[in-house]
């Protein structure tokens, strides 16, 4: 059975984007800044909607900021 | 800190105080010259009415009550609660046979002082396990 993997490059955009900070993407995603610290560190997966609505506060496209890595364990 | 992880401190710190309010009360009923029931009632109210201000201050004044993940933690939260008073409630029907005897009866006025506790117990359940989730945050944390 294949082993998928999210990874993200919120942090990375974050500091390129004039050194945006957590409570300001916070702010233009319409979550908490607790959400997006748990994003960038990878313990939670954002729905859908958020991951967009991320992705959109980079001015990037959804996969630029959010990647599925399958890796297969056979 | 967010609203829920508020709401989950406030909630426990109100059952701390309650409980230690209660057994204050229990041990000192038969002292003379005690401020009154009524008084520790008041003053338990003033004292878990006040941080009220503290629940309402937000993070940024754009910041949202609760997001998906909060809902997230809050759901398994009360998932958690919610076992633990089923677990509760069969300790409480069970151990009753065992430390009275199957034939022996219990008065009326003890059944809200087993099972009351039990919802209390079930908050403080929610609480813990809706901090426990939020962890205890790190450096980055701090931006």
């Amino acid at each position: 059975m294949a082993k998928s993997e999210f990874t993200n490059s919120v942090r990375r955009l974050r500091f390129e984007n004039d050194e945006m900070s957590q409570q300001g993407l916070a702010e233009k995603a319409g979550c908490t800044r607790q959400t997006i610290i748990a994003i960038e560190q990878g313990k939670y997966n954002p729905s859908l909607a958020l991951a967009f609505k991320i992705a959109r506060a980079f001015g990037q496209k959804i996969e630029d900021v959010f990647q599925y890595n399958e890796d297969s364990n056979r | 800190m967010n609203k829920t992880q508020k709401s989950a401190i406030y909630c426990l710190f109100v059952l701390s105080l309650g409980i230690m309010i209660y057994i204050y009360l229990f041990i000192m009923k038969s002292v003379p010259g005690k401020p009154s029931s009524t008084f520790w009632m008041v003053m338990y109210f003033l004292v878990t009415a006040a941080p009220f201000i503290f629940l309402r201050k937000k993070q940024s004044p754009n910041e949202p009550d609760a997001d998906e993940r909060d809902d997230l933690i809050k759901k398994r939260a009360v998932v958690c609660s919610f076992v633990s008073i089923w677990i509760l409630l069969a300790i409480t029907s069970i151990a009753p046979r065992f430390i009275v005897g199957s034939e022996a009866s219990i008065p009326a006025w003890a059944l809200p002082l087993i099972n009351l506790p039990i919802l209390l117990i079930a908050m403080g359940i929610y609480s813990i396990a809706v901090l426990v989730q939020y962890g205890r945050g790190d450096k980055d944390g701090e931006k």
